[in-house]
């Protein structure tokens, strides 16, 4: 299979390419240079032929739409970089994978969509977003926005993952408990399941799962809809 | 009143000043300067949070009538982050009142509008990706910038009523003919920049909610659109009918 995966600069993107390389062909693009061995395009996913030209022979694209880090540009404020490129850069990039005939994307969205609710509530994907207008949570909001329009009206599949904060198991030991945490190879293997075969028989155009981490604790087991439905297992634990 | 204008010397925002300098303060705000206004004016580009947020200042209320359909890295800029930038202006300046404007596709766009009837504003936004099949992100980059003035209003104590138009017709040029039809959703732009008046006249804590949406119709028949709502909370009376456009032509 043939995967675009976008925000190469993060350490997730190199995370799932390192472990998708093992039996596809993968392309990194990002809006800055990185440094990797795999096939990478330079993209600022604007809407020029160029970014036909990106998605163009792909199978698959994961949408991670993150920024790089400490990314900046003189035209505008972070704010509204983030806030424009979680979404027009999300519908160039959509329309383009709609032209060339790209089946499937996965795009990559926050659990802070949920943050409002008080803890104590079991909110999963029955409930509505309710994003707060820091721009990284409203931007992650208005790009899900973007990708269920494409996903309504084109023909193109598309699956949002929603998580928390991103770390290793390893990094994280001994600080405090914190239940967003999302172990990265658990994240990666959650991106895998949502290309993989097993929803191709949901034939649903739009697809939410909440990733979340084991808690071997909980009365009703996290991320129930990702395990039942895509075959989401996850393996580390931040606590026993 | 002290009323903001944005996009106040393109299509609609003319009609909009002239409908609301007999009862109101303006300050006109766009790209382009207005031939002739006896109002302040003032350059300011949607994409611009630092031109927003200062226009805005000492305001009591926002009219949004900017708007850009084809470009898509402009109608971004204007319509998504422009709606950005004029919330966050809002809540700066402690503007409670927002009037925001756009196409019904905004809500109803081609899953609806191609298949239902009897459509009312309190539904959820299918605007589709682009207005009429082309590459064209007019209707889903306004219903982006609508959603975050709903995100806005579900997270600071200030009102939008988003009012929603198609076929705005200049009555003195109506571009239709007798017995040929219309799109079920028609407006004349005097009646359109009545709504906005409307909309700066209706008290806020009748409103059922912080964000709501009103469609702008003249009344129609067809039974696709109703301006109901629109009627019952705003006080809206369409006066250009145009119902000449609906009834068959008599043979001579």
């Amino acid at each position: 299979m043939n995967i675009l995966v976008t925000g190469a600069a993060s350490e997730l993107a190199h995370a799932l390419a390192s472990h998708l390389s093992e039996d596809h062909q993968i392309r990194l693009t990002d809006i800055v240079d990185i440094k990797t061995d795999l096939e990478f395009v330079r993209c600022d996913l604007g809407h020029d032929e160029t970014t036909n030209e990106l998605v163009r022979g792909m199978d698959n694209i994961i949408h991670l739409a993150e920024l790089p880090p400490d990314y900046s540009d003189d035209s505008l404020d972070s704010d509204n970089l983030t806030i424009d490129f979680l979404t027009r850069c999300t519908y160039n990039l959509l329309w383009a994978a709609v032209e060339e005939n790209v089946k499937k994307a996965v795009y990559g969205s926050t659990l802070e969509l949920f943050d409002k609710y008080d803890d104590d509530l079991t909110v999963n994907e029955n409930w509505r977003p309710l994003p707060s207008t820091d721009p990284y949570v409203l931007g992650k909001h208005l790009g899900e926005f973007t990708c269920k329009e494409f996903a309504r009206t084109s023909q193109i599949q598309i699956t949002c993952l929603r998580y928390g904060e991103i770390v290793r198991v390893e990094d994280v030991k001994g600080q405090p408990y914190d239940p967003a945490w999302i172990e990265i190879r658990d994240l990666v293997h959650a991106f895998e399941c949502a290309l993989g075969e097993k929803q191709a028989g949901l034939n649903r155009e739009w697809s939410v799962f909440h990733i979340e981490a084991d808690a071997p604790d909980a009365d009703y087991p996290p991320a129930r809809r990702a395990r039942g439905t895509i075959g989401y297992s996850p393996k580390y634990r931040f606590r026993e | 009143m002290n009323v903001l204008i944005l996009g106040g010397t393109g299509n609609l925002g003319p009609f909009v000043v002239n409908a609301l300098e007999p009862y109101h303060t303006l300050r006109v705000t766009d790209v382009n300067p207005p031939e002739d206004t006896a109002h302040e004016f003032r350059y300011v580009d949607m994409a611009s949070m630092t031109q927003v947020v200062e226009a805005a200042e000492g305001m009591d209320a926002i009219v949004n009538c900017s708007v850009l359909r084809e470009h898509r890295k402009i109608a971004f800029d204007v319509n998504t982050l422009g709606s950005y930038h004029m919330m966050s202006a809002a809540v700066t300046h402690g503007i409670k009142r927002v009037i925001n404007t756009g196409p019904h596709a905004i809500l109803t766009g081609p899953t609806y509008d191609h298949i239902d009837f009897m459509l009312t504003e309190d539904i959820p936004p299918h605007s589709g990706v682009d207005l009429v099949g082309g590459d064209n992100p007019y209707s889903i980059s306004k219903s982006l910038g609508q959603e975050i003035c709903k995100v806005f209003t579900e997270n600071y104590d200030v009102h939008v009523m988003c009012l929603l138009f198609c076929g705005l017709k200049n009555p003195e040029h109506p571009r239709f003919f007798p017995g040929r039809d219309v799109t079920p959703f028609v407006v004349s732009v005097r009646d359109a920049a009545e709504a906005c008046r409307l909309g700066l006249n209706v008290d806020l804590k009748s409103l059922p909610s912080k964000n709501e949406v009103f469609y702008i119709t003249t009344d129609i028949p067809h039974g696709k659109f109703s301006n109901a709502k629109a009627k019952r909370i705003l006080g809206f009376a369409p006066k250009d009918r145009f119902e000449v456009v609906w009834h068959k032509v008599a043979d001579n």
